[in-house]
């Protein structure tokens, strides 16, 4: 038997693409899915999309931290005014 | 031993603190609005430094402050019981907008030209079961068994309700920049 694992089609490669792109498939899945990356232009433009769509979020949906007067305010009223 | 109160101090500043910025944006995300996110974000801390001798050092801190905010918003969600979610789940479309770009902007170059304050508005208008898996996964990186965890349901899931809400998102930003100029709506 073939230690190669299955040729998989687009319909299969485009319902792991989150998961290929989040890191979170086995290292075999993620080898067939990459097999048929390496062989289908539109598959590959696809997921190239979602991963710029996904970078574009994770700079810029990040929105504002606490702030420097929420941090100010639960130190002092968690540790007494003189902590802050 | 109970600790002494310089240790649960230190403790909590280097283990618990760290995490403030993380517990406010999710406090955000949930709440809606900031005003509300400052005082669930104040309530979580002081509720996690009142258990801190419950809290197993080394172990994860964010995943723990995240569990009380959680929990903490949906005992005050219930008992409000108030507005009802802006989008209709059942409403948002399953597919990403790859295929109205891929002839005019494949590389979806358009996303740059939308400002934070729209891509927040965005998120904002998902449900909230939607826009919490949102920013656990897409701003904050919890894995997915960690998401799962943390928000109650199975892997499975996590994974349908992060896929719909990066559509849904991606609908509306797309819609946007359509509107915008930032890019061309494909005619079918």
């Amino acid at each position: 038997m073939s230690e190669r694992s299955r040729d998989i089609e687009c319909r299969e490669a485009v319902e792991r693409l989150y998961e290929y792109l989040d890191r979170e498939l086995t290292p075999e899945l993620r080898a067939e899915v990459e097999r048929h990356l390496n062989d289908c232009a539109g598959c590959f433009h696809h997921f190239e999309f979602e991963r710029a769509f996904l970078r574009f979020l994770e700079a810029r949906a990040r929105g504002r931290g606490a702030g420097p007067e929420l941090k100010r305010r639960i130190i002092e009223e968690l540790f007494g005014p003189e902590a802050s | 031993m109970p600790l002494t109160t310089e240790e649960r101090r230190r403790q909590f500043e280097a283990e618990a603190l760290p995490h403030l910025d993380a517990v406010f944006r999710y406090a955000h995300a949930l709440a809606g609005d900031p005003t509300r996110a400052e005082d669930l974000t104040q309530e979580t801390m002081f509720k996690a430094f009142r258990a801190w001798d419950q809290f197993r050092p080394g172990s994860n801190a964010r995943a723990w402050l995240l569990t009380i905010l959680r929990n903490t918003f949906i005992n005050e969600y219930r008992r409000r019981q108030h507005e009802g979610d802006p989008v209709d789940i059942s409403a948002i479309e399953p597919h990403t907008v790859f295929g109205d770009v891929q002839d005019v902007d494949p590389e979806g170059r358009f996303f740059a030209s939308i400002v934070d304050d729209e891509v927040l508005r965005a998120i904002r208008t998902l449900p909230l079961d939607f826009r919490e898996v949102l920013l656990l996964s897409d701003v904050e990186g919890l894995p997915y068994g960690e998401i799962a965890e943390l928000v109650g349901v199975p892997v499975g899931t996590v994974k349908s309700r992060l896929s719909r809400a990066r559509h849904a998102l991606q609908r509306q930003l797309y819609d946007y920049a359509v509107e915008m100029g930032y890019v061309k709506r494909r005619v079918s």
